[in-house]
């Protein structure tokens, strides 16, 4: 850590003013009554540091929902050039289950294969990420996968104390930041202490939970691969695929060729797609490799905490509760995964 | 602590998606809805693949499909693609001819290992458009012939009209050390030759089931299964049984999902996997 002050409940405004004077910012804003989203702001006083979750993860503004990776020229001379967004911008309020998310993004889009995808690199290279700390609602089961207490990926990262925040400046890119920012001082003793019990409150208050350590997921998992408990969720399932939109780590995306008129030149873009569509492993005959909803209804849990969780190391869900907080069947990710272990605890009494 | 400019890898370009401009130079039709494109890439470069390996070939404003190269790596100056008009890119590439220009990705994904085939018997199985992936194996086998055993194709199609490479069949034939067996399912009226599915086929051979490496494509998941009980019933080892997948595909280098079967993308860890794999995987075949 390079450096540690606290700034003052009545300075927070001017600090984060500072901020959107010298950069682009994306950052929580107030949608409606009890809705917040990552939007791009220019009033910091639009933007909110405390907020339970926002719709949309922070992803959007690494991998957007749509994006044009090419623009292009048809006809007998084809030519194409990448289309790679690299204006700098801050990333001010993520909450430490997202941090983690884009810390597994950062792999999956970045090392992952040994492939690098130049798109996401080059935003995820241009943003400054400010994290800050939270307190969970019913949703939130981030003590179960690893994810509570992480500053993994944040250039300064928040903890509040009160209405005060104590700020860890963590990365060049984050010292840069907030370089002549006013209002800031030392952290006295106490403060520091508050800082540091804050996870434990977090901890302590957390009432969703995954109710197995997630490294025993994967085993138990592959011996209920045939458990009724995912026909008995596809029953529910509408396919409609809310949950991997609104997933902070899902990132399965298609592509589509755009024309424009008359059509000379055109755009191929992608956009997010869902493992639990009909169509997303059909092929060519025509055959579906996932034609019951039931097979994508399980495909998401096991990628989740099975198959990327073997390759990478840790699960790819960071206990966020967006996907059982908008599921429009009311299928909670927690209820399942513990319906399979307690199904296991069974099997293993007997 | 780890920071983001550590964590992530150096920006190398921005080329990961963009086709390069390669351009068809002929093209012949095997049937009303399948074509051969020979398609050379600018100053006549070597594309660089293995037997098995894939491009992801491009129509701008219709789209991108990943499509198997069928000719051997020893074709240096060009390479062939035998396209089967399906969809809106495939119909799109149907409609292109010789000077037209395509834009081309990759190679893409492992290919067949065809070191391991070597001073090795050489059994093909191909169901359809698959005789095109394995096309370019075979074509291998017959450039370095020395260097392998024999050379046995099994090749099975619906009808006699959907037989690819006739021509090739019959030159392959030919040459001493090869058997050629293929079967229709339905056969026409002139049809003089087998009949019945492509599993028909593997009584009719003597296979050394020890010296024998498969390469197969054989069309829908359940014909795999059905292949993969009759090479195991040979006693051919898993371990020496090679399967070509086909998945969906939009990115080619790891990265869209369409392809995953459980942990593995068909088109960074295949699309050509081991019997032992395949049988590991629940989703695969």
């Amino acid at each position: 850590m390079r450096q540690q002050a606290v700034i003052g409940e009545s300075g927070v405004r001017e600090f984060l003013g500072r901020i959107v004077e010298r950069t682009r910012v994306m950052a929580p804003v107030r949608r409606g009554k009890t809705a917040f989203d990552f939007q791009w702001v220019e009033d910091p006083g639009e933007i909110e540091l405390t907020y339970p979750r926002t719709v949309l993860p922070p992803k959007k503004a690494l991998l957007p929902p749509r994006e044009t990776l090419l623009e292009f020229r048809a006809g007998p001379e084809p030519t194409s050039s990448p289309v790679v967004e690299d204006e700098p911008f801050a990333l001010l309020g993520v909450h430490p289950c997202d941090l983690k998310a884009v810390a597994l993004l950062d792999w999956a889009m970045g090392r992952r294969h040994e492939v690098a995808d130049p798109h996401y690199l080059a935003r995820r290279r241009a943003a400054t990420i400010v994290g800050v700390d939270c307190l969970p609602d019913e949703y939130c089961f981030c003590t179960s996968v690893g994810s509570n207490d992480t500053r993994e990926g944040a250039d300064v990262f928040l903890t509040p104390i009160g209405g005060d925040y104590l700020v860890e400046v963590l990365t060049a890119k984050g010292e840069a930041l907030i370089e002549g920012g006013t209002g800031l001082r030392k952290p006295t003793g106490a403060e520091l202490a508050a800082a540091e019990s804050f996870p434990q409150e977090k901890a302590r208050r957390m009432t969703a939970r995954i109710d197995a350590d997630w490294r025993d997921l994967p085993c138990l998992l592959d011996a209920h691969y045939d458990s009724e408990i995912w026909e008995r969720t596809a029953e529910r399932c509408y396919s409609c695929g809310t949950c991997t939109n609104v997933c902070p780590t899902c990132f399965c995306f298609d592509v589509n060729d755009t024309v424009n008129l008359p059509l000379v030149t055109g755009t191929r873009r992608r956009r997010y797609d869902s493992c639990q569509f009909l169509d997303f492993a059909l092929v060519a005959g025509p055959h579906n490799f996932r034609p019951d909803r039931v097979d994508r209804v399980r495909h998401r849990w096991f990628r989740k905490f099975v198959y990327l969780l073997g390759e990478h190391g840790m699960p790819f869900c960071v206990g966020c509760g967006r996907c059982s907080q908008a599921c429009t069947a009311g299928i909670s990710l927690t209820d399942v995964i513990n319906a399979v272990i307690a199904e296991a605890k069974k099997g293993t009494a007997v | 602590m780890t920071t983001a400019p550590e964590r992530l890898p150096a920006q190398e370009g921005t080329g990961l998606y963009v086709p390069e401009a390669a351009t068809i130079v002929r093209t012949r039709d095997l049937t009303p809805r399948d074509k051969v494109f020979v398609v050379e890439l600018p100053g006549r470069r070597n594309l660089g693949h293995t037997p098995g390996q894939f491009v992801q070939v491009s129509v701008f404003g219709f789209g991108e499909a990943p499509i198997s190269v069928c000719s051997p790596p020893e074709k240096k100056a060009a390479f062939d693609l035998c396209i089967r008009r399906l969809g809106g890119v495939t119909g799109a590439l149907h409609a292109l001819g010789p000077g037209d220009k395509v834009g081309i990705r990759g190679p893409f994904g492992n290919g067949f290992p065809i070191e391991s085939m070597k001073h090795r018997d050489v059994l093909i199985v191909a169901g359809g458009i698959g005789l095109a992936p394995v096309r370019s194996v075979i074509d291998s086998v017959f450039l370095n012939r020395g260097d392998y055993g024999r050379l046995i194709v099994l090749y099975g199609t619906g009808t006699p009209e959907d037989i690819l490479f006739p021509a090739e069949l019959e030159a392959w034939q030919l040459e001493e050390g090869n058997e050629i067996l293929v079967t229709v399912d339905e056969p026409n009226s002139e049809w003089k030759g087998r009949v019945g599915v492509i599993t028909t086929l593997f009584s009719e051979v003597k296979i050394d089931p020890v010296n024998t490496v498969v390469a197969a494509l054989v069309g829908p998941p359940v014909m795999y299964r059905f292949v993969l009980m009759e090479l195991e019933a040979l006693g051919i080892p898993e371990e020496q049984i090679f399967f070509s997948l086909e998945r969906r595909m939009k990115c080619g280098v790891g990265k869209c999902g369409h392809c995953q079967i459980e942990d593995q993308y068909v088109c960074m860890d295949g699309p050509v996997f081991s019997g032992t794999q395949i049988k590991k995987l629940h989703e695969s075949i």
